[in-house]
């Protein structure tokens, strides 16, 4: 612990206060599905089981909650606000103290996710006890804020092990990913997305540390427990997961030239480790003699089963222009700039609250500069790139396999819900490589002005950051 | 010093930017067409464009607000009818969300009764929702068929207050649908940001030199 940076217990503690300002701006229920969230948290506290239905009928007393919030009247509909009458206030906390049953299997879409989150959340739901189930909510999501502080404290770590030699870039990047809304409202809420990310920060950390220093048995170690702490957090690390045991296979082949047995051992340690949840889930499956099936395996062939090709075509086109010769899937959508870039700049609640056209337009100078800063600090770093290729290529395949998986996801909701998963925050395990990007961006300015770009890219982010906690609260409270 | 330099000054014209935004004045529904959002008239998959007769449009509006829902909302073009001749039109661009779209017009200063409302859907890419009433064919919107009732209609219009002015009320408002309720929230919150951004310009005034 004596051995952390002091910058990265900082930019810690900076993502953890943004994360519970956030908690406290964002009305009850209102980020994505933190009313399913919140029911597996009440299920597994109340019974010690997984929930196991998902047809959105919460326990009793979370529904009249929800019902004196008027959580689906506000929920995608910003024309309506929340409750702003003392005669509602009076109503929900009169319902609030009610004995009702805390119990239902039901947690609607979080049924199929793994436990874990769900089980740490459990600790703060307890501590609340003596509370209302908002007050359990407060702490729940304040809890939760501290994901987004081991998330800023992973992603300085990395980039100190990524950019060595300009070690104030670190607090660049680390900086910029405390300030980032979205990190800080996915944090404020009950989500297993805050997990992920914290997770997949340690998870590049980890790979940026062997790269640098070599494949320890120790760091093996590491590297599978996060790698199974990864694939019992939320589905979606399937898509990091390929990128990883890549990395985890490079770092075994270089290891491989100082000491051969010495390599092997460390990646079978790596690989029991990361294997052992899985494993566990296919004994426990046999031994109570259920279908062994991997949640994803369904998708997979259902993918599969409407042709490959078009899967691919659907996913480019997702995240990039058409090519010629490829079906339009969206017509009149410049997906890389109507749902990355404006989901980017700011995309809140339940994707229903948005920055005016005119500051989506205006985000494009700060964004156009910083990408072009970006594209000097990799030119003049090329040479280190190039023969960093194995590290550059195992950060790639993670990315990749996110993107391809939350592509495949949206094409299987293809046609009637197209878009359905067009939201930045599903690539928040990618933060790691947002703040390379803007430590890599203050390293484009040049040696002279490189620190004074930086500052200004962090006041930048802390003005996106305010104005974005502002449109929320117009949004809800306006 | 000139890191702190950019501190300063970033910080001051945040602060310009907020107070500047909050001399602005909310969008507010100046008048609504009196039907209730009830029922769902139906998804419109393909290009498509409805007619609503019998609207008025008040005075000075910015943007009227159509009662549609989508994953990813179309492209929809408003063009307001007074027998044939259009008033004023308006376009919001494809990828919205939510259960409602604002589109924006050009203002008219004086009330025009007796109109008719079209909006056209294009680059429609999954469903697209319609919300309202059920009403007699006679009246009903139509689009290449008539719908089953008409569209519940809010035409927007700049509020007199600023949100500045409104400041208290949004406060109190804050302090609603938690638990314990009151004004108190707006401490914490204001506490926990000037804390999170003063150790973050220390931090960069330590780090960055």
């Amino acid at each position: 612990m004596s051995r952390i940076p002091r910058g990265a217990w900082v930019c810690a503690l900076v993502a953890c206060l943004n994360a519970a300002c956030w908690s406290l701006i964002t009305p009850a229920f209102q980020t994505p599905d933190e009313p399913s969230q919140f029911a597996y948290v009440q299920e597994l506290a109340e019974t010690g089981h997984k929930p196991s239905v998902n047809s959105q009928t919460f326990a009793p007393a979370e529904e009249i909650a929800l019902q004196d919030l008027h959580q689906e009247l506000v929920q995608y509909s910003p024309q309506n606000h929340t409750i702003f009458r003392p005669a509602q206030q009076r109503q929900l906390e009169h319902d609030l103290a009610l004995p009702l049953s805390r119990i239902s299997p039901d947690a609607g879409l979080a049924t199929s996710e793994p436990p874990l989150y769900y089980a740490l959340e459990t600790i703060p739901y307890f501590a609340g006890s003596a509370g209302t189930l908002l007050d359990r909510l407060t702490l729940m999501r304040l809890f939760s804020a501290l994901n987004a502080g081991v998330t800023a404290l992973f992603v300085f770590l990395f980039l100190r092990e990524a950019l060595p030699r300009e070690r104030w870039t670190a607090t660049v990047g680390g900086l910029g990913v405390a300030f980032s809304p979205l990190l800080g409202m996915m944090s404020g809420s009950v989500n297993p997305d805050s997990l992920l990310c914290a997770v997949s920060a340690v998870l590049f950390y980890c790979l940026a540390r062997g790269f640098r220093r070599g494949l320890t048995l120790r760091l093996a170690a590491c590297l599978g427990a996060v790698i199974a702490i990864g694939s019992i957090t939320k589905l979606n690390f399937l898509g990091l997961a390929p990128g990883a045991l890549l990395g985890l296979l490079a770092l075994t082949v270089r290891a491989r030239q100082r000491s051969k047995r010495g390599a092997y051992a460390s990646l079978a340690l790596a690989l029991l480790i990361a294997a052992t949840p899985l494993g566990l889930y296919v004994a426990h499956n046999l031994l109570a003699g259920s279908p062994t099936n991997l949640p994803a395996s369904g998708s997979t062939s259902l993918i599969i089963s409407r042709s490959l090709l078009k899967a691919s075509s659907y996913i480019w086109q997702f995240y990039l222009p058409r090519l010629p010769g490829m079906h339009s899937y969206f017509p009149g959508l410049w997906t890389t700039r109507q749902f990355w870039i404006n989901g980017f700049v700011g995309l809140y609640g339940w994707t229903d609250t948005v920055f005016p056209a005119w500051v989506e337009n205006a985000a494009l100078i700060p964004l156009a500069l910083l990408v072009l800063l970006l594209l000097r600090g990799l030119v003049l770093a090329r040479q280190q790139l190039l023969a960093r290729r194995s590290e550059l290529i195992s950060y790639a395949a993670i990315a990749g396999g996110l993107l391809i998986l939350i592509g495949a996801s949206d094409y299987l909701a293809y046609p009637r819900e197209t878009g359905t998963f067009a939201q930045p925050r599903y690539l928040l395990p990618l933060i790691a490589l947002y703040g390379a990007g803007l430590a890599l961006a203050a390293r484009g300015a040049g040696r002279r002005w490189g620190p004074v770009v930086g500052a200004a890219i962090v006041v930048l982010l802390i003005a996106h950051d305010i104005a974005s906690q502002l449109l929320e609260i117009s949004r809800f409270y306006g | 010093m000139r890191i702190k330099l950019v501190l300063a000054g970033g910080l001051a014209l945040t602060a310009i930017g907020i107070f500047v935004a909050l001399l602005h004045s909310p969008t507010t529904v100046a008048a609504t067409n009196g039907v209730a959002r009830t029922v769902n008239l139906g998804p419109v998959e393909e290009h498509e464009r409805i007619c609503q007769a019998g609207e008025t449009l008040p005075a000075d509006i910015s943007a009227i607000q159509l009662p549609l829902a989508a994953v990813t909302g179309p492209q929809v073009d408003v063009e307001v009818l007074a027998g044939a001749r259009v008033i004023t039109r308006g376009t919001r661009g494809t990828a919205w969300y939510g259960t409602v779209v604002d589109v924006p017009l050009t203002p008219l200063h004086r009330v025009t009764a007796h109109v008719t409302v079209c909006l056209e859907l294009r680059f429609i890419t999954g469903l697209v929702f319609i919300h309202g009433s059920y009403t007699s064919p006679t009246i009903a919107a139509r689009g290449e068929r008539a719908l089953a009732g008409r569209l519940s209609i809010s035409y927007l219009r700049p509020a007199r207050a600023s949100w500045l002015t409104q400041a208290s009320a949004v406060i109190d408002h804050l302090g609603l649908g938690r638990a314990p309720s009151g004004t108190w929230i707006v401490f914490p919150i204001v506490l926990l940001m000037v804390c999170a951004v003063a150790l973050g310009c220390r931090l960069i005034l330590q780090e960055l030199r």
